[in-house]
């Protein structure tokens, strides 16, 4: 197995004594060439389990093995086998250019220096890049930034890699790029990878695999096709005459309702005759249309996180 | 891959410095000015008589003060500046330690110190005509001088980690040193004397101090020398301990990036 997280749990210690438990339980595996879309809302602990996995946050229990080897204690070859972006938006150093940034992560994770630039031009050209090669880093856009910093998570070539919320804050001309990217690394090279995103759009078109986390622990773990295909029986999309009052919408967003306009929603529903609920809900309003729909991950995703939705993940 | 990252660091490091030259070009020009200044003071306060030796004494103490300046300048501001960019975490995923590589940057920094101030030392020495007799014995406790800076960059780098923003510290840092490695604690009489032991280069600086002079024999030269290299080996290994139990604190805390 390419990546086993093990039962990870991490707790901080605040400055004022109390403690923040960020991530309770956390496991999962990941094999070559699987792209795994790590999902939950703000503060669910995606990020510090990506660190955890990283060696930059130090777990309290569990572990992490990466090709069988753990990262504990003497884990420094297992960790020479990932590369990662983390958070932010300057993972770089500004003053080089992208080759030079690439050549020196190279260079300090053991890549003789031809080596470096060799891949490093070929990384640089599949990202479509070659012609910045020799541009300083700050005049680059957030896009092509973030591109060589993927560029320099890989010049290694690792056979993971951690991606925490590569498209956040980029156009949609740069997301796909990035998108593009992580699809050919796992599809041609390999490459395992674990990513975070809010962008459910990006999570469905990507990924292989889902987990779903909730307040440090994973509520969801699946396929992604058969997480939307079994949870798709379930799902409902209303259509509505008009707009939904205080009351009302707040009664559906507690069902876990999706709003894509003002007048128009998708659910999960638990049990067939709940649909009769929601219509109960929604009185007076008249109804254009019911019935059922596939759900797509944004619907799955609020299903399990929305506010008191699933009586069964409740903490 | 020690040696690649090593040369990846001397990389990084010229790279960033040529690209703006002008920067380069200020710090070389206010060391240049520095030295000259005390050339001028030191010849008008002596005559010229005993210039020679009072002169390397006090050129010698700067140059082991820049240094420890830029192990403080890197591994504080430097560190500080990382954390809060991002690369610092880059950095630390990868078959090196992060203590490994602060290691590699210390030598590359110094490497580039020392050649800057070679080179202003150089100049001043072609433009003033001055000659200054450095004995090769000097290079001893000069190295060992320079082994307590990059214990010392160690300690910087645990308090920049620790509490990131150490601007104040920093600075009232570099006076300190200035003070510790200027005064001469072998001079010192009785007990005392244990001062200059675990002061930072403070044998080293004697030593050095009653070579300038042309005492190339005085009392306890063997001993101090002897305490050049145990203050060097303490000041090293202080800051590589201290530096690895900070880093595990910051994992433990979560607090190695900017959180
Ligand atoms: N270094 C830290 N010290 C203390 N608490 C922290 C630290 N890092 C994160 N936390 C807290 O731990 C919880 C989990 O944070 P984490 O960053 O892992 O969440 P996340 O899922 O990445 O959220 P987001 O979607 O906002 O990025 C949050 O409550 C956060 O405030
Ligand atoms: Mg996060």
């Amino acid at each position: 197995m390419l990546l086993e997280v093990d039962h990870v749990a991490k707790r901080y210690r605040k400055r004022d004594g109390g403690e923040v438990p960020a991530v309770r339980d956390v496991s999962f595996t990941l094999e070559s060439g699987r792209i795994l879309a790590f999902l939950g809302p703000n503060g669910a602990g995606k990020t510090t389990t990506i660190k955890m996995i990283a060696g930059l946050v130090r777990m309290d229990g569990g572990d992490v093995r990466i090709e069988g080897r753990s990262i504990k204690g003497s884990g420094r070859v297992a960790i020479g086998r990932l590369g990662a972006v983390l958070e932010g938006s300057r993972n770089l150093y500004w003053r080089l250019t992208p080759l030079e940034n690439i050549e020196y992560f190279a260079g300090i994770r053991g890549v003789p220096r031809a080596r470096a630039r060799e891949r490093g031009m070929r990384l640089l050209r599949l990202c479509g890049l070659e012609g910045k090669a020799g541009e300083t880093v700050q005049h680059l856009s957030r896009g092509m930034q973030q591109l060589v910093a993927i560029c320099s998570a890989l010049v290694h070539e690792p056979r993971i890699l951690l991606l925490d919320e590569p498209t956040l804050g980029l156009d949609l001309d740069a997301a796909d790029r990035i998108q593009a990217q992580v699809a050919r690394l796992a599809r041609e090279e390999g490459v395992g990878i674990v990513l975070t995103t809010h962008q459910m759009d990006v999570a469905e078109h990507l990924s292989d695999e889902v987990v779903l986390l909730r307040e440090g622990a994973v509520v969801l773990h699946g396929l992604t096709q058969e997480v939307t295909r079994r949870l798709g029986g379930d799902s409902y999309r209303f259509e509505l005459e008009r707009e939904p009052g205080q009351e009302q919408l707040a009664r559906l967003t507690g069902r876990g309702a999706l709003f894509d306009s003002p007048r128009s929603f998708r659910l999960l529903l638990r049990e067939p005759r709940d649909f009769y609920a929601v219509l109960r809900d929604i009185e007076p309003i008249g109804v254009l249309g019911a019935g059922r729909d596939t759900a797509d991950l944004a619907t799955v995703f609020r299903h399990y996180v929305g506010n008191g939705a699933d009586g069964e993940v409740q903490p | 891959m020690i040696w690649t990252a090593l040369q990846a660091e001397l990389r990084r490091e010229l790279t960033q410095m040529l690209r703006y030259p002008t920067e380069l070009l200020s710090e070389a020009l206010v060391t240049g000015i520095i030295f000259y200044g005390i050339f001028l003071g030191s010849s008008y306060m002596a005559g010229g008589s005993i210039l020679g030796s009072r002169l390397s004494e006090i050129i010698v103490g700067y140059a082991l003060w820049t240094l420890m300046l830029g192990a403080i300048g890197n591994m504080g501001w430097g560190i500080s500046m990382e954390a809060q960019n991002g690369t610092l975490e880059q950095v630390c995923v990868g078959p090196l330690s992060l203590r490994a590589i602060f290691a590699l940057r210390s030598l590359a920094n110094l490497l580039y110190d020392l050649l800057l101030t070679a080179m202003a030392l150089l100049l001043i020495i072609v433009l003033t005509g001055h000659r200054i007799d450095f004995s090769l014995l000097e290079i001893v406790p000069f190295i060992l001088g320079i082994a307590v800076s990059i214990g010392i960059g160690y300690l910087v780098a645990s308090v920049t980690v620790l509490v990131k923003r150490s601007n104040q510290f920093l600075n009232l840092l570099q006076f300190l040193l200035l003070f510790l490695v200027m005064t001469p604690f072998t001079d010192l009489k009785g007990p005392l004397r244990f001062i200059a032991v675990i002061v930072p280069a403070g044998p080293q600086m004697g030593v050095l101090r009653h070579l300038a002079i042309g005492q190339s024999r005085f009392p306890g030269e063997a001993m101090w020398l002897l305490l050049a290299v145990v203050n060097a080996l303490l000041w090293t290994f202080a800051g590589y301990v201290a530096y690895g139990r900070v880093h595990e604190l910051a994992r433990s805390r979560g607090s190695l990036g900017h959180y």
